[in-house]
């Protein structure tokens, strides 16, 4: 990795690290996580299905806030107390600074998410879970998606405001959990451009859906190798392009 | 009086007047008092689209809510939805077996509606392929409920034929066909299940019912006979050797461990050692 590319990732991670939200989330996070074993009393039947939901749900929702809110201050913050002019005039592309500033918030994620994962794992084996292999891919999965929403919240941080960005990234997020209904969608439409049309959203929107797989490991239904390749390579495909597309912005944007 | 203090008298004013309000505001509501409530659901489909990507966290909130809602007694129609609200609980997380379960046995328990309860655990028959339960508790309450052994024993049969299926079911299955009075088929379903036993618990199980089949089916041939003895030589037989002695039975019968049956030649009376009453329709 370039110098320049690791200098702005590992300070995106400070700056990102020092903020008091990351912390109020991660805490959140882990105290909705642990608060699973009182709601899995309430249940009937097999707690321990109710304490993984609950829990994994909890690490879900804060992790996207996390990545959410990190991601749409990052290159507009920069922007809007005019650091950003300090750091492009050193030796380093507009190319590099966005691939920092994702490297850095994927290191965030990794923390946060890490963090999260660490005691959830110790808190279903004490409530005698013991260790599922299953949720650990389950986290694995769920951090593709957190890289995902932190590329499109860079992308929408790069040429608007944090509020704007907030709405897109939000907006993105919930229709990607609902991309498999496209699919049905489109076979109730009878003009065929429509079609055509619903299909390309279908393949240019992000799917997210692909790495929710929360009710396989809480089930214990067999999960596809193939499906969780073609999931990876997905995330990596579109991560990049989003890259891309933020770096073609970010190059064509005037700064005053 | 400072500012600080105007504050501190405010705070505590509001907060007097608030728990005033709320006490006036009880007054008006009785909490534990009969009442009626709806349910107002959007349908399974529709709620799983809209959990996005939470469909486990909003089915186990539905079900969990389901459960405080069923165990109100006060509410007088609280068994007017619950075949939706189960519906949808099941069509959010179609693998999660509790709803199924606990939502079919307050339908017959609580509801008395054994038909909807079979119709929730046949949709979770039909949903888990390879999963016995759902089998099992339908056959139950065809069994308890309906007394309907002959569906009861459908279910049975199915459940069965699971992979994963328990000795037990196939134990249930010979004791339906036993009381739907078929002594011969329920004896060599026993008698398989004697044979194959693995464990004590199911080896005891079949010998008792087979003890219980055979002194079913021996005792009113032989109270039958020693009538028929009584008439032909006006006096009650001796013992119950004196019935083969006289050609009205080849040979007498003994119980399933061999052992004789106990004859009380002063009244005539015939019984077996052991009576399971337990086993009684």
């Amino acid at each position: 990795m370039k110098p320049a590319i690791r200098g702005i990732a590992v300070n995106t991670f400070r700056e990102s690290a020092r903020n008091k939200m990351f912390y109020l989330l991660v805490f959140f996070g882990i105290l909705f996580a642990l608060s699973s074993k009182l709601v899995s009393f309430l249940t009937l039947g097999d707690a321990m299905k109710v304490l993984k939901d609950t829990g994994l749900a909890a690490i879900n929702f804060f992790c996207v806030l996390i990545a959410i809110f990190t991601g749409i201050n990052l290159v507009y913050k920069e922007i809007e107390k005019k650091t950003v002019f300090n750091i492009l005039s050193k030796p380093l592309s507009r190319d590099e600074f966005i691939a920092g500033k994702f490297l850095g918030l994927a290191l965030t994620m990794l923390t946060a998410l890490g963090a999260m994962a660490v005691i959830f794992f110790a808190f279903v084996a004490v409530s005698g879970g013991g260790f599922d292999l299953g949720i650990l891919l389950y986290f694995f999965m769920l951090y593709l998606e957190l890289l995902v929403i932190v590329a499109i919240s860079l992308l929408f941080s790069s040429f608007t405001t944090p509020i704007l960005s907030f709405i897109f990234t939000v907006s993105l997020y919930l229709i990607g959990q609902v991309m498999w209904t496209f699919n049905e969608f489109k076979d109730y439409l009878a003009i065929p451009l429509w079609r055509v049309f619903t299909q390309g959203l279908y393949y240019l929107l992000p799917n997210l859906h692909k790495f929710n797989i929360k009710n396989e490991v809480v089930m214990g239904t067999a999960i596809d190798p193939w499906s969780v390749l073609f999931s990876v390579l997905y995330a990596l495909a579109y991560v990049l392009a989003l890259l891309a597309l933020t770096v073609l912005i970010f190059r064509r944007r005037e700064f005053q | 009086m400072t500012r600080r203090r105007w504050l501190a008298v405010a705070a505590l004013s509001g907060l007097l007047l608030a728990a005033g309000m709320q006490q006036r505001y009880d007054s008006t509501v009785d909490y534990f008092g009969e009442r009626s409530a709806f349910v107002s659901l959007p349908p399974g489909k529709t709620l799983r689209i809209l959990s996005f990507g939470y469909r486990n966290l909003v089915a186990d909130m539905l079900f969990i809510w389901s459960i405080q809602f069923y165990s109100t007694y006060n509410i007088r129609n609280r068994f007017d939805f619950i075949e939706r609200v189960y519906d949808t609980i099941t069509d959010i997380t179609p693998e999660y077996k509790e709803p199924y379960i606990i939502g079919s046995l307050i339908m017959a328990h609580e509801a008395q509606d054994v038909p909807m309860a079979l119709r929730l655990l046949d949709k979770g028959s039909r949903l888990n392929p390879g999963e016995w339960i759902f089998d099992h508790d339908a056959g139950f309450y065809c069994y308890k409920y309906l007394k309907d052994y002959t569906k009861a024993e459908e279910y049975y049969n199915r459940a069965a034929a699971n992979p994963g299926a328990p000795v037990f079911i196939k134990r249930m299955k010979a004791h339906l066909v036993y009381l739907r009075d078929d002594p011969e088929v329920a004896t060599r379903m026993w008698l398989d299940i004697y044979r194959s036993a693995e464990d004590t618990l199911t080896r005891d199980s079949a010998f008792n019912h087979l003890y219980q089949i055979k002194a079913e089916t021996d005792l009113p041939l032989l109270r039958e006979r020693i009538v028929e003895y009584q008439r032909r030589y006006r006096r009650l037989p001796a013992a119950l050797s004196d019935l083969a002695r006289a050609g009205l039975v080849r040979e007498v019968p003994r119980d399933f461990s061999g052992n004789e049956y106990i004859y009380d030649p002063a009244v005539g009376t015939v019984t077996a050692q052991r009576i399971f009453r337990w086993k009684k329709r």
